[in-house]
């Protein structure tokens, strides 16, 4: 790998966890959330250092260009987690309405009791 | 038999309020279920102390539909009928389809073209290409499957209160055809929306409805 290609590459690695970080620091994510995207700067990054791992992977796999196997290997990580992501929010959405139906209910028990003691 | 009208409402602040009161010359049962409209549908109800569910967050018609029956269900309703909040299904048909529910069908669709016949325009052609869907999968004759219009017993009461995962009505009656339910469809004549403005004016959303509900019709509702 490219001298140039590595340190840029490394330079992003280390921001991106910087960021995923920071967010959790900051309570913006969720640490459950967070912990598989720490995971995945940490993946990063010791790439960046160890193209060699790339290279590997690749004679392994019968790929020619190391490249590819990143473009592999990335893809399917962020299509996996973006089924988790839809899987979740399935969940949320069907938690969401049935909170919304209890409070309606609760606030429909709620008018009625007060109209009969008036 | 107890039954339950469901009457969804998103912004029907200009139709809730006639609607309502026909229903209740009736003397239906009867749950309107504001979606979080954002006009003054939630204060004409309170005003009128009308049997209303107020939900918070707009959830959509499939999911307040879904409210409706797991209302019906848990308050031991026997079967349930939607009818839409604009008052395009006119409360005198309501009857006609109860009827067909008490003599021993499970989902009986109130149906525009049993007798009549489907005009030729751009919707009504989505709504046969619905027809052909369904019957090839199910191979029974539907004649109108868009149909919001439909009352239940207690058996797909007890179903769509605990499982309900649709588009919208045209793979729900798929589904309810697959699962072996005895299906009718009464004719019904339905008006033009008194007010307000109807979902499918916008022909993006359009669109996506045919295509969400054909993937439905074919992938998931087996």
């Amino acid at each position: 790998m490219n001298r140039t290609l590595q340190i840029f590459l490394f330079a992003f690695s280390l921001l991106s966890l910087i960021m995923i970080l920071r967010s959790v620091y900051r309570n913006r994510m969720n640490i459950h959330y967070a912990m598989i995207w720490i995971i995945f700067g940490i993946v990063l990054i010791v790439i960046s250092i160890f193209p060699r791992l790339i290279s590997y992977l690749s004679r392994i796999l019968g790929i020619y260009a190391p490249a590819n196997t990143i473009f592999l290997v990335t893809i399917f990580f962020l299509y996996a987690l973006s089924f988790y992501a839809y899987l979740r929010i399935s969940k949320l959405n069907d938690q969401i309405q049935s909170l919304n139906y209890e409070i309606a209910l609760l606030k429909k028990k709620f008018e009625e009791n007060s109209k009969e003691q008036e | 038999m107890k039954t339950l009208v469901i009457i969804p409402a998103f912004n029907e602040a200009a139709n809730i309020e006639n609607l309502t009161k026909e229903l209740i010359s009736f003397g239906y049962d009867y749950l309107i279920i504001n979606d979080g409209s954002t006009d003054e549908t939630a204060e004409i109800l309170r005003k009128n102390s009308y049997s209303f569910l107020d939900l918070k967050e707009n959830v959509g018609i499939a999911g307040v539909t879904k409210v409706g029956f797991r209302y019906a269900y848990e308050n031991g309703f026997d079967g349930a009928i939607v009818i839409d909040g604009d008052g395009q299904h006119p409360p005198g048909y309501i009857h006609a389809l109860l009827n067909e529910v008490a003599a021993g069908s499970d989902y009986v669709v109130g149906s525009r073209f049993v007798t009549e016949k489907k005009p030729l325009t751009p919707r009504m052609l989505g709504s046969r290409l619905l027809c052909l869907l369904i019957r090839l999968k199910t191979g029974v004759k539907v004649t109108d499957p868009t149909s919001g219009m439909r009352a239940m017993g207690k058996r797909v009461l007890a179903d769509f209160a605990e499982n309900m995962n649709f588009i919208a009505e045209p793979d729900a009656l798929c589904y309810v055809l697959r699962k072996g339910y005895k299906v009718r469809e009464i004719q019904v004549e339905m008006k033009e929306r008194e007010g307000g403005v109807s979902y499918f004016a916008n022909p993006f959303k359009s669109v996506r409805y045919m295509v969400n509900v054909i993937l439905s019709i074919l992938f998931v509702q087996w």
